[in-house]
């Protein structure tokens, strides 16, 4: 058991957010509610190299490597997870036959629940993805409510995570149709995938000063529209030379971006391959 | 819904979805090896596989007729650096050529002119001053300071940071990047790579604000072979990666974390890492220190370098002052006097103000000394292990051992058989 810190030491130990001592194992503040843990961090990609602690920066690999013990920074993981992908899990909802209204609250109880429970730590080996962890918790919690549970209404404690559903509904309504439920949850997390990688890498060359460069290649990342390199030299005031180059390190950043945001959901990067078969099956007619 | 369809695979398409891009050949596209036929000529290959090749000095020389380039000290992710005279100064310095690719990049040349007259402006003892900037033929270049020491990289590995170098390393750092960032400069690629320490034990940080004029963005060393999946950035802030329009100077304080970390600890802070006082001998205050500046949210790490420097300093000195005491009789303070109008007489010191003023002065001197004695230790100590300093040729530790035990058997054997002799 390791000693207190405020016993070991002359100084004050304190919450960052809050002036209250605690103990600097990995713990969360109590004050007041705060929900703010005094952890180290994870990295928004893949550690790439040997052995399986290497892994452990991405978001799903800490949640899978929680055990028994420190769950604080697997429960932060499993946050940040959840508050990247809850559309896919609206959409699943919707396709269920819930109606609008209800969904908002079916969604934020649903990760209410997961949160607050430590199922995260019983997720059996065969089930090494977060995709395919959430989707069965859904199946699970929506059968629950169907057998008398009460969904948490609006206004009803505090939300689990920080949601602007004011969209959602619009962006469901303009989504093709796609009856099976499990099947539109795939295909929506394929594309919560590929935004979050889009919006990640214009981003990043906008803050770089490149956004017109952007703005003019990207649609070379499926292949162009055709135009060619000389097309995009005139408009860019460059040459085709430099267009291909620039090219080909937007198509390798892009890579980059999206098999990283892939492996933050994948226990091991032996399965990022198989994750992109399956999400690309989930896009087919 | 729109009606629009890929030509290449017939999906349809929609404005709301993949910013009106095929979702299925965008997934294509991040599947499976990359093409090689995907690579121009010229481009940067995976790492490992090519590096961008540096120009010769020859081909060099013809277009900076007032350096004297004398050799190539390193190739880099942005370009190569060279070790040169200024024949007019006679003063030694580093030339930086950027790499061919990242100048050709369309609208370099205008970036590369805002940025670069700003960090030209930049003069701290703690960042490696730029004295001229431009482009001449098809090369940009930087001008700069040299600095004759090693990097923090070579200094981690030769495990040659005590924690009171790494203090010491650390304050510096964190002056450097105060004053930068007073100026509305941030770095954005801190790392153990860019910061060099001279003999004399003073840091210097390299390539201030350039990741910026490049357009790079940090990698890691780390690939597979198979994948080229995006490693993590060591020493990268979240919000670099999640949020880049966001980043602002506190990702600086995050990666001046991480090299906090590794100096004290040899390792990075991955994933479920140990607070550094768990896996060396420090002082556990430093542990909420460094953790707070690896916060993954800005706004709970400490907001400025100096906050940083403060806390690191005072953790520092109280060490120091509970400590047996082996150091002179503490200075008594002395205020400086207020500055009185110029018309009027400055009075003479006195005896005693002049005695306080030459013992304060005295402590200075002795703790820079140790400062720098300290870290001027590692560095030499560092250069050693990498070959730098020519020194004695040194035999291995085992080798010694090995030698001596053979000495002694053979003094042995020599005692016994003149024992027997007579």
């Amino acid at each position: 058991m390791r000693r207190s810190f405020a016993r070991s030491t002359p100084g004050r130990a304190r919450c960052l957010g809050h002036s209250r001592r605690f103990s600097p194992t990995l713990r969360p503040c109590k004050s007041n509610g705060c929900r703010e843990f005094r952890t180290g961090s994870y990295h928004g990609g893949v550690e790439t190299g040997s052995g399986a602690d290497q892994f452990l920066t991405t978001r799903w690999s800490i949640v899978r490597a929680a055990g028994g013990q420190d769950k604080t920074l697997a429960r932060a993981a499993l946050a940040s997870l959840c508050q990247s992908y809850w559309y896919p899990l609206y959409a699943f909802v919707r396709r269920k036959g819930v109606a609008a209204q209800d969904a908002e609250d079916v969604v934020q109880g649903f990760f209410a629940q997961v949160l607050a429970n430590d199922n995260f730590l019983r997720v059996a080996p065969e089930k090494g993805r977060f995709r395919s962890y959430l989707l069965v918790c859904a199946q699970n919690h929506l059968a629950n409510l169907r057998d008398g549970e009460k969904a948490q209404k609006r206004g009803e404690g505090r939300a689990a995570l920080d949601i602007d559903f004011s969209s959602a509904d619009t962006r469901f309504g303009l989504e093709a149709t796609v009856e099976d439920p499990n099947r539109a949850f795939e295909r929506a997390w394929a594309l919560a995938l590929l935004e979050r990688a889009l919006v990640g890498l214009e981003q990043e060359y906008r803050a770089s000063d490149r956004g017109a460069l952007f703005d003019v290649l990207k649609p070379e990342l499926t292949g162009g529209t055709g135009a060619g390199y000389a097309s995009y030299a005139a408009r860019l005031d460059s040459n085709e030379a430099a267009i291909k180059v620039a090219v080909h390190r937007l198509r390798k950043r892009y890579r980059e971006r999206l098999r990283a945001e892939i492996a933050q959901t994948v226990a091991d990067e032996s399965e990022i391959e198989a994750e992109i078969r399956d999400l690309f099956a989930a896009l087919g007619p | 819904m729109t009606s629009l369809s890929c030509p290449r695979c017939g999906t349809a398409l929609a404005e709301n979805q993949a910013q009106g891009l095929c979702p299925r050949c965008l997934l294509e596209a991040a599947g499976g090896p990359q093409s090689q036929a995907d690579l121009p000529a010229s481009a940067d290959a995976p790492q490992g596989s090519r590096r961008p090749s540096a120009p010769t000095i020859e081909q060099l020389a013809v277009f900076f007729p007032s350096l004297q380039l004398e050799s190539l000290i390193a190739v880099g992710g942005m370009g190569a650096v060279y070790r040169a005279t200024q024949t007019s100064l006679g003063r030694t310095v580093a030339l930086k050529i950027l790499h061919g690719e990242i100048a050709s990049e369309p609208g370099f040349a205008e970036r590369f002119q805002r940025e670069a007259r700003t960090l030209a402006t930049l003069s701290h003892p703690g960042i490696v001053t730029v004295h001229d900037f431009g482009s001449t033929g098809p090369h940009f270049y930087f001008v700069m300071e040299f600095v004759d020491g090693v990097n923090l990289r070579q200094m981690i590995r030769a495990k040659s940071v005590p924690s009171a170098a790494a203090l010491e390393l650390v304050m510096q750092i964190c002056d450097a990047l105060q004053y930068a960032h007073d100026r509305g400069v941030v770095h954005r690629d801190i790392k153990p790579e860019n910061i060099l320490v001279e003999r004399s034990g003073r840091v210097k940080i390299l390539d201030f604000g350039l990741s910026k004029v490049v357009g790079a963005q940090p990698k890691s060393p780390l690939l597979t072979r198979t994948h080229q999946v995006m490693g993590t950035p060591h020493y990268m802030a979240p919000e670099q990666w999640e949020k880049p329009l966001e980043v602002d100077h506190r990702a600086d304080i995050y990666a001046l974390g991480v090299v906090f970390y590794e100096l004290l600890t040899g390792e990075l802070p991955l994933g479920r890492f140990a607070p550094p006082s768990r896996k060396v001998l420090i002082d556990v205050r430093l542990d909420e220190v460094v953790l707070r500046t690896l916060d993954k949210e800005p706004r709970l790490r400490y907001q400025q370098a100096s906050e940083l420097r403060s806390e690191v300093e005072h953790i520092s000195s109280s060490a120091v002052a509970e400590a047996p005491p082996a150091q002179p009789p503490p200075i008594p303070s002395i205020q400086p006097a207020p500055p009185l109008p110029p018309e009027r007489e400055v009075p003479p010191p006195t005896p005693g103000q002049r005695r306080a003023a030459r013992l304060l002065q005295r402590a200075r001197e002795r703790q820079a000394a140790s400062r720098e004695s300290r870290i001027g230790a590692a560095v030499r100590k560092t250069e050693t292990a990498v070959g730098t300093l020519g020194g004695p040729e040194r035999l291995p530790g085992p080798m010694i051992g090995l030698i001596v035990y053979f000495g002694m058997c053979m003094a042995l054997i020599v005692v016994v058989l003149l024992f027997y002799s007579f």
